[in-house]
């Protein structure tokens, strides 16, 4: 009799335990449709206002492995030279005229606006989550995802995939609080080169900047294996001698 | 009718067209140059309210009479260039201002770095010329900063003047708990004509700074030998707890230190020893995006209550009319070396709280800076609005409050309110 009940939880069980490894799988597949492993990009931000007002920002990043990633701002003058630097849930920010590189935590924003710090130095959505549930809907793939460590920007991630890119379309924000924070919208799917097609386009909104939108546009993504000095403090000042 | 239709799908299917446009990005935008250059230009007005009864008053504005108010304004620039081929860099930062008031009118241009730097690998670089050192994780004051000008905590970020070194900068990343490790040292000549204002003149200055990334936290330990100031030794941490907080710190020792104090009796004595500094902070965001700054500052070689007063007292003595001009030369050269420079007491407390974005109002940053000297329980806070919705510019007005009882280091300052504009452009 205990042994029809341990084997009837057991078979209770299974589907989940695939499902979990499945949608690991999942994620880390869509981790590298959205960027190679090692790679090096330029992208304009643009945090736009009700009234249509403007402001654009634009960064240069490399990334490598699952958890570094380093950005400099090329645009505009009163940004440039900036750069941040991510290893994992360590962040800094280095501004010229302070001259030296400062602890920023994950949620403070650089550009103001809906993006902040963890948007623009994002890493491996499979570094920071857990898939909790994966499931399909029509042409897509849901995925629940939830944080590893509590030194994660977003408690929760609810994500959109559509089966056919595995790509990501949608992907809600959630606070511990389960207050949706912001949700990104992904299109324009694009040909990069190199075998990276992604979407060039990431729109945001968030509840708590009612009216406001913050635009992503990718112009370049290539693959680049850059040395792992490059994500230390002491070559932040010097990013821009990776630029070609 | 159906005119109206289609011109209202015209009109439509344009301004999705222009929409659509507007969200286009061309790389050209942000192309190479091995030349680069960026600057502002600003402009400030500020009002001050004197205090002409205060102790620090006829050394702030010696041979002038006694006034309540001064209106000042002023301009300034910054340019940065760097010109980069293979492995090489010139790099230079000038900075400039004239400014205007009823007492004066000044101007000056400065060389806030200029140096070579040789870079022959992502690890490794050389640098020679003027160079400014950060070291230190403190915000508004930096005890390890063993090679360069001291901060000013009213303006924590403001640009400084580098000093005229050599250094070296190497750094190696590495897997597991201890993830980089990193080495700079320093070499800073100082004679009559190169680092005059830094001490003891005709010394060879050599430092070091051992930098470790571990365990997620950053740790310097540092190094300043003897030259032209004494042996120090000092280390700083800073390190991330969650995604909301940081804490950092700093210690510093300085060997056999000596310093001038003036006596109950007036006289001037000389205390000696090791002197330690050391600052504990944090910085904090909170859920609704405002962001919280607390330090606390020992002062190794700070002054007590006791010896501000003895100090203000001889000031007194100096600018009243029985006071000689050997007096009134020595107050001066007290005040300029120690007693009249930024927080030179001895304990501390620094908080900054600013907001981002309040109600909604995207590029709106309110803030709140306070010092407060602990031992006289005299204090300075300076509220402040900044906007930069404009591309490029930034506008800031900022109050600064100064409030003390007489004998107080804050109390005596010259200028007890001070009220200024700035807009600056960036380019």
């Amino acid at each position: 009799m205990k042994l029809k009940h341990f084997l009837a939880l057991a078979c209770a069980c299974l589907p989940a335990a695939v499902l979990a490894l499945d949608g690991k799988a999942l994620l880390e597949k869509i981790d590298r449709n959205l960027e190679p492993e090692a790679y090096e990009m330029t992208r304009k931000l643009i945090n736009e206002e009700p009234d249509g007002k403007r402001k654009e920002f634009i960064l240069y990043s490399v990334k490598k492995g699952r958890d570094k990633v380093a950005a400099l701002f090329l645009a505009p003058a009163s940004d440039k030279g900036r750069s941040t630097l991510r290893q994992g849930d360590n962040m800094w920010l280095y501004i010229p005229n302070v001259g030296k590189p400062v602890r920023i935590t994950s949620l403070q924003s650089v550009t103001g606006g809906v993006f902040n710090n963890a948007d623009i130095l994002r890493v491996d959505y499979s570094e920071e989550y857990d898939v909790t549930s994966a499931s399909e809907e029509g042409a897509n793939y849901l995925l629940d995802l939830k944080a590893k460590t509590g030194a994660v920007a977003y408690d929760r991630l609810k994500l959109t995939v559509d089966k056919k890119t595995v790509l990501p379309t949608r992907i809600e924000a959630y606070a511990a609080s389960g207050m949706l924070v912001k949700t990104l919208h992904f299109k324009d799917v694009k040909d990069f080169g190199g075998g990276i097609r992604r979407p060039a386009t990431v729109e945001t909104d968030s509840p708590l900047y009612k009216g406001y939108k913050s635009v992503m546009l990718y112009a370049a993504v290539k693959k680049r294996n850059v040395a792992d000095e490059v994500f230390t403090l002491n070559f932040m000042s010097r990013l821009d001698e990776l630029r070609k | 009718m159906n005119r109206k239709v289609v011109a209202a799908c015209l009109l439509a299917t344009a301004v999705a067209g222009v929409h659509a446009a507007d969200y286009s990005f061309d790389l050209s935008e942000v192309e190479r140059s091995p030349l680069e250059w960026s600057g502002f230009v600003d402009a400030k007005a500020e009002h001050f309210n004197l205090r002409p009864g205060s102790a620090l008053y006829p050394l702030n504005f010696p041979g002038t009479l006694p006034r309540s108010e001064l209106d000042r304004q002023s301009a300034g620039y910054e340019l940065a260039g760097k010109y980069q081929r293979d492995t090489l860099t010139l790099y230079g930062r000038l900075a400039g201002t004239a400014a205007h008031d009823a007492l004066v009118t000044n101007s000056n241009s400065t060389w806030l770095e200029a140096g070579l730097r040789l870079s022959p690998s992502t690890g490794l670089s050389f640098d020679a010329g003027k160079q400014l050192q950060r070291w230190g994780k403190g915000y508004a004051w930096n005890p390890v900063g063993f090679f360069e000008r001291p901060k000013d905590p009213s303006d924590p970020t403001l640009s400084r003047e580098g000093y005229v070194m050599a250094s070296a900068d190497w750094v190696k990343s590495l897997p597991g708990t201890l993830a980089a490790v990193g080495f700079m040292p320093v070499l800073m000549p100082v004679n009559r004509d190169l680092n005059s204002d830094y001490g003891t003149p005709d010394k060879l200055n050599a430092g070091a700074k051992l930098y470790l990334l571990w365990a997620d936290t950053d740790i310097d330990l540092l190094w300043a030998g003897e030259g032209s100031r004494p042996e120090r030794i000092g280390l700083d941490f800073s390190r991330n707890l969650g995604s909301q907080l940081e804490v950092h710190g700093e210690w510093a020792r300085t060997i056999s230190a000596t310093q001038r104090v003036v006596n109950p009796d007036g006289s001037i004595g000389t205390r000696s020893g090791h002197a330690d500094s050391w600052l504990l902070g944090l910085r904090y965001l909170s859920e609704d995006e405002v962001t919280w700054i607390l330090e606390f500052y020992r002062n190794g070689q700070g002054y007590a209550q006791d010896e501000f007063r003895s100090f203000y007292q001889l000031v007194n003595d100096a600018f009243a009319p029985t006071g000689t001009s050997a007096e009134q030369t020595l107050a001066r050269s007290l005040a300029q070396s120690a007693y009249a420079r930024p927080t030179a007491g001895s304990h501390y407390v620094y908080l900054r709280v600013s907001a981002k974005d309040p109600f909604d109002w995207l590029y709106v940053t309110p803030a709140l800076s306070i010092i407060a000297n602990t031992n006289d329980r005299s204090w300075q806070a300076a509220p402040e609005l900044s906007y930069t919705g404009w591309q490029n510019v930034e506008l800031r007005v900022r109050a600064i409050l100064l409030h003390g009882d007489a004998g107080t280091e804050f109390g005596e300052k010259a200028i007890g309110r001070r009220l200024e504009l700035l807009a600056r452009l960036y380019f």
